[in-house]
């Protein structure tokens, strides 16, 4: 008998704080799973937080791919195989999605040099640069200053704005929809 | 409550611009609202332009957030980027050129009528509404940028067309109000905001560029309408000003016209090779000779370009088809057919209209835009050989921004009025896309510290039409006649009686005014009565009803009255029909009702 109304009061707990008490549920989840209790780890004071902003529905990358696909059909050109085509047939597509493509550039990117000096100029490295702006190459040997010849002012996006998408989660990863001709 | 910006609205027939600046800013710092949009179902973009498309959604396509806004969830329609693709491959269901709809006085603008012709089963939304909801989406991406700044609390400008009459004005303050735009709300003439977008630019400088007795000339060739307008400078105490001096009319005849021919053109020549484009392709070959048509009339572009249309299907390479079209045959479509070199006497050709014409937008059967300037030109001048000549050029909209319809313009104008005396390009920056929703953001910046101001009142001048009295003769109508009530260049914020006869108004029951309106008629004075015109002169608008509810204390049938009219501080018509026999008066309202 004592031990039945021990086995209600601890249903009764457990219910309760399992209700309550995010960690215990997992712990009893486990129990269930037939696996052990972890053991109950040490509290850690959570700083309180302002809820983190929603994670965006899809990876910008796939948004940005659907852009080019839907603005330039680059997707599909780059998915088709150019074997049996002639330039001139391949010539004819690319310089539409060629231009419609760098109309997508410039929206969302606004690509311009990287350094401000012209392709060919002399130019002087300083101590200090930053590798990701400049990429030595050629003779590179004791510490800078280096002195050299740009071969390639690189691309800086000075934006970027790539779309927001709110779809549902399932059609994440849809680059394109597929296209119906209703009759 | 007190403004902190100050707001410039472009509600475009294509497209709509937001402009704003710091209302107390010392120099106002004229920055364009990025406005965020559906480009794509689920998928937002700000864009510094939001086409005014509107689409309205079939049940299911508008499941699953797919035209949610970061401000509105469970939409069934989209209006921006999204909704102008679809107008294109999917027509039913996408409202278009509403704006052109509002200023179209033989359909009811407050009906459910668009998308016009649509099949039964899509929902109609009316012109108003449409202009509503683009409004609606400004106000928001407003506030969802400016949260501490509600769009009804700042001093907000919006553009109309110089050849709007005073019924598609208030038609448009209707639909901005139901938008939530503040009621101070002040309209600006869009060729007067494209002057103050230059003035903006040049600042003190611009006295350089007018001097006394300069005439400017605004062309203003938008996506589906044609604006013209003269601005005069002269001198007022020692001062130099700016005076509106005459707007044209409403013409529906823009770049879309000029997309389409070009269009047209090339499917026929694919057709000559044996390939027939499906409605898809169709779509895709406007698109492609939109952004052709700068290449194609560049001087320095190449002989003969590929037009191509893409393949629909993932066989993209292999389903696509191009045409080399030559520079020559489309310089002579595009510049000749809508820049013809003309005589300064010659009109727009006016095709006769056989039998039944079904009512739908009054497009120009002419679309040469020299044709309809030379006509306006020549009702602004002495006489039709002597036209009103400007002295400068403004070019405004889109379609300018291929330089060979610049310089043709100019060219044409030059030839009118001989080597010396030809007009020139005002030296400035001219942004052709954004300059209107600019100059209003500015306009209304200077009238609040005082700066320079365009005058000239209203645009146009009104005419009530009154029956004459006399015996009935079975079956023709009584002479009509028309009373001036409004003169040309009247100021805002002044009001005055009209002298005439006493008018019975008959108790209890709606009077109707049948209401004309001029822009050419310059010498008339309120009170002024004509019985001859000719169609060219005035154009009926409109008419306006007073309801005069039954009074107990008068006797009479009828009520003597004389009007009276007020055009408010912020350009509101107002037409009061005032008793002589009591102190009571009445309103008359624009009645946009289809007439039966």
């Amino acid at each position: 008998m004592n031990n039945l109304f021990r086995r209600i009061g601890l249903a009764f707990r457990i219910f309760f704080r399992t209700l309550f008490n995010a960690t215990i549920a997992e712990q009893v989840a486990r129990i269930f799973a037939g696996g052990a209790p972890a053991a109950t780890p040490t509290p850690v004071a959570q700083p309180k937080q302002p809820p983190a902003a929603k994670p965006p529905a899809r990876r910008e990358a796939i948004t940005l791919l659907a852009a080019l696909q839907r603005e330039a059909r680059l997707v599909d050109f780059v998915q088709e195989s150019l074997a049996g085509y002639s330039d001139a047939q391949i010539g004819a597509a690319v310089r539409d999605i060629h231009r419609d493509c760098g109309v997508v550039f410039e929206r969302l990117f606004a690509l311009r040099p990287a350094v401000a000096e012209e392709e060919g100029a002399e130019v002087d490295i300083p101590a200090g640069f930053d590798p990701n702006r400049w990429r030595l190459t050629g003779k590179v040997a004791g510490q800078p200053p280096f002195h050299g010849r740009l071969v390639h002012p690189g691309w800086e996006a000075t934006i970027c704005e790539v779309p927001t998408w709110s779809g549902d989660p399932a059609a994440a990863r849809i680059v394109a929809p597929a296209e119906v001709e209703v009759r | 409550m007190s403004a902190k910006y100050v707001i410039g609205i472009d509600l475009g027939t294509t497209n709509s611009v937001l402009c704003y600046t710091l209302l107390e800013a010392e120099r106002p710092q004229l920055e364009l609202l990025p406005i965020p949009q559906l480009v794509a179902t689920a998928t937002v973009e700000p864009r510094t332009m939001l086409p005014s498309f509107l689409y309205l959604a079939a049940g299911q396509q508008a499941g699953g957030g797919a035209l949610d806004l970061p401000w509105a969830e469970g939409r069934d329609f989209a209006v921006g980027e999204l909704a102008r693709r679809q107008g294109a491959e999917v027509p039913d269901r996408t409202v278009t050129a509403a704006k052109s709809w509002l200023c179209h006085s033989r359909v009811d603008r407050r009906q459910p009528i668009l998308p016009w012709n649509a099949p039964a089963e899509v929902p109609k939304i009316s012109p108003v509404t449409a202009s509503q909801r683009y409004l609606e989406h400004l106000v928001a991406a407003w506030e969802a940028a400016h949260p501490d700044a509600p769009m009804a609390e700042q001093q907000v400008v919006l553009t109309v067309p110089a050849s709007f009459d005073a019924s598609a004005c208030e038609l448009t303050r209707e639909a901005a109000l139901a938008a939530g735009l503040p009621p101070d709300l002040v309209l600006l003439e869009e060729p007067q905001a494209a002057v103050y977008a230059w003035l903006a630019t040049t600042g003190e400088r611009w006295r350089r560029g007018l001097s006394v007795g300069d005439t400017l000339l605004v062309c203003d060739v938008g996506g589906g309408t044609t604006d013209l307008t003269l601005v005069g400078a002269a001198e007022e105490q020692g001062e130099l000003v700016l005076r509106r001096i005459a707007v044209g009319n409403h013409l529906l005849v823009g770049g879309d016209n000029m997309d389409l021919a070009l269009a047209h053109y090339v499917a026929g020549r694919f057709a000559e090779k044996g390939v027939e484009l499906d409605p898809w392709q169709s779509v895709a070959l406007w698109h492609s000779c939109r952004a052709a048509k700068e290449t194609l009339l560049s001087p320095a572009g190449p002989e003969t370009h590929n037009v191509a249309v893409l393949g629909r299907g993932r066989k993209l390479i292999g389903g696509t088809v191009s045409v080399p079209v030559d520079r020559q045959s489309v310089s002579e479509l595009l510049v000749d057919g809508f820049f013809p070199r003309c005589r300064p006497t010659d009109r727009p050709l006016r095709q006769r209209i056989s039998g039944f014409r079904e009512i739908g937008l009054p497009f120009e059967s002419d679309t040469a835009v020299t044709r309809h300037l030379a006509a306006f030109l020549q009702s602004q001048g002495e006489s039709p050989e002597r036209p009103a000549r400007p002295t400068h050029v403004l070019f405004n909209g889109g379609v300018f921004k291929a330089d060979v319809l610049r310089s043709r313009l100019l060219d044409v104008l030059g030839e009118w009025f001989g080597g010396q005396a030809a007009p020139r390009l005002l030296q400035g920056e001219h942004d052709l896309d954004h300059a209107v929703a600019r100059g209003a953001a500015y306009y209304g910046w200077t009238k609040h510290r005082g700066g320079m101001r365009i005058r000239g009142g209203t645009a146009r001048g009104y005419y009530v039409g009154i029956e004459t009295a006399g015996l009935a003769v079975p079956g023709a109508p009584r002479p009509l006649r028309a009373l001036c009530v409004v003169p040309i260049g009247m100021e805002e914020g002044s009001e005055t009686d009209v002298p005439s006869d006493e008018i019975g108004l008959v108790v209890g029951e709606p009077a109707h005014f049948r209401f004309f309106s001029s822009s050419v008629r310059k010498n008339d004075r309120p009170g002024d009565l004509l019985s001859t015109w000719t169609p060219d002169e005035l154009s009926e608008t409109d008419s306006l009803e007073a309801n005069l509810p039954p009074d107990e204390s008068v006797d009479e049938p009828y009520v003597p009255v004389r009007f009276h009219v007020r055009i408010t501080e912020l350009g509101v018509l107002e037409l009061w029909c005032v008793s002589t026999t009591s102190p009571r008066r009445w309103k008359l309202e624009f009645s946009v009702r289809e007439e039966a």
